[in-house]
């Protein structure tokens, strides 16, 4: 560890390699889980991880740090690419979704069936939401995993649009305690 | 009301759902307001340490190969970019050397007044998106003010009958006036205008008239002078253009 994350950036941005190996040490392991919980492909979660580290790169430059911690940096980044690639990706399969609902009806369960599945979902599900109540992880899953919008929100689960801004900022108090060392 | 919405507001951003009119305004509020970015930076740094909380998971060797392969190669593509470029120049400077002065001269001033032309017209929708920006940052800011004084209210307005999808906000103090906002309003048709009335004891007063950008929206000002005694009702019809002392046409949004 040692160098902090801030100065690995800028070293990064004067061109050191060396530093840009270091930085992807360092959060790639912690920002691919991020990334294929939202994407929920190996394959998509592996290119998506390798934009937002090559953009890292390339945008070290105008890293400030008056702006933001490089940990918000990296994974406002990753957000906004992978929910790009679950657009992408929906707008590709709407016109195969007919074709695969009816290829795959049927079809036999796999073994350890929709079980393993869930228990690789709760690894990539970061731990401090564990100690949100579960209707304020609903709604920050909501908001940041799936990248719904407030309105949307409100409708998908039949609430005030008031209530849900607000039950956004409660979920935000609390997981603000949940990562704040004691 | 205080600033206490727009720190809500801050968190659903900070979240990245923030939309619509609540999006705009806090867009608006935001260039202006340190709290607000302080606001949003640890909201944000709250959620990406949240996130990186997640039990931590090697990517396959092959994306770090990956990227730094394409690190290596477009610091070596860097270098062979600028040796080429070097060496071309080399070879104009040769070349123009055989050339009179003054049709390198014509050629280049060409270009630079080209170049002149094209930078004047960027700077000019600069300027111009920046006034308009400016404007409307006032505008809110003037709406907060009014929403720091107790005796301000926030009043909802619903859309009517062709325009039933539309939606309006009336911030309004009997005293100092109003600021409406309206979204979701078709554009009025040629030779009409939108009008605002406040009605007191079922006396219609014009409050000014008003048009909508291309997406609906509208933010609309009312001077202190419009408001004299208390209002019980606001409504917008859609009126000839230029205006008329009493209300003629359709109501599109009214309050209760
Ligand atoms: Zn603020």
């Amino acid at each position: 560890m040692g160098t902090p994350g801030g100065d690995l950036i800028r070293v990064m941005a004067a061109g050191d390699r060396d530093a840009f190996a270091r930085f992807y040490d360092r959060y790639a392991p912690f920002v691919f889980p991020f990334v294929l919980r939202i994407v929920r492909d190996r394959a998509d979660a592996a290119d998506v991880l390798q934009d937002v580290f090559w953009e890292a790169w390339r945008g070290a430059a105008a890293y400030d740090s008056a702006r933001g911690t490089p940990e918000a940096w990296i994974i406002t980044r990753a957000r906004t690419r992978a929910i790009d690639r679950v657009r992408a990706v929906r707008r590709r399969g709407e016109t195969f979704v007919a074709a695969v609902d009816e290829a795959t009806v049927g079809a036999p369960t796999p073994p350890g069936g929709d079980a393993a599945v869930r228990a690789e979902e709760r690894q990539l599900v970061a731990s401090a939401l564990a100690q949100l109540s579960e209707a304020q992880r609903e709604i920050i899953e909501l908001a940041y995993y799936s990248g719904l919008t407030q309105r949307e929100i409100a409708e998908r689960l039949a609430q005030p649009l008031g209530t849900v801004k607000t039950r956004i900022r409660l979920a935000l108090a609390r997981l603000r305690e949940a990562v704040t060392p004691t | 009301m205080s600033h206490e919405p727009f720190e809500t507001l801050a968190a659903v951003y900070a979240a990245g759902a923030l939309d619509g009119d609540d999006l705009v305004q806090f867009e608006a509020h935001l260039p202006g307001c340190a709290e607000c970015q302080a606001a949003v930076r640890e909201a944000q740094d709250t959620l990406a340490r949240a996130m990186l909380s997640a039990r931590p998971q090697t990517p396959l060797p092959a994306v770090r190969e990956a990227l730094v392969r394409r690190v290596e190669r477009t610091r070596g593509a860097g270098r062979r970019a600028w040796l080429t470029w070097a060496a071309a120049t080399a070879v104009v400077a040769a070349v123009a050397a055989g050339f009179t002065a003054t049709w390198v001269a014509v050629r280049y001033e060409a270009r630079l007044g080209q170049m002149a032309r094209e930078t004047a017209a960027v700077k000019e929708r600069l300027t111009r998106n920046e006034a308009a920006l400016q404007e409307q940052v006032a505008l809110y800011r003037g709406a907060v003010e009014l929403l720091r004084d107790p005796a301000t209210r926030v009043v909802d307005l619903r859309g009517q009958g062709t325009a039933a999808s539309a939606s309006g906000r009336m911030i309004w103090n009997d005293a100092g006036g109003g600021h409406l906002f309206v979204a979701g309003l078709p554009p009025a048709p040629a030779g009409k205008t939108y009008a605002l009335w406040t009605i007191s004891g079922g006396t219609p007063r014009a409050a000014g008239l008003f048009g909508v950008d291309a997406s609906g929206r509208s933010a609309h000002r009312i001077a202190p002078e419009v408001a004299r005694g208390a209002v019980g009702v606001f409504a917008v019809t859609l009126e000839p253009e230029g205006g008329t002392p009493a209300p003629t046409g359709p109501i599109v949004l009214a309050s209760k």
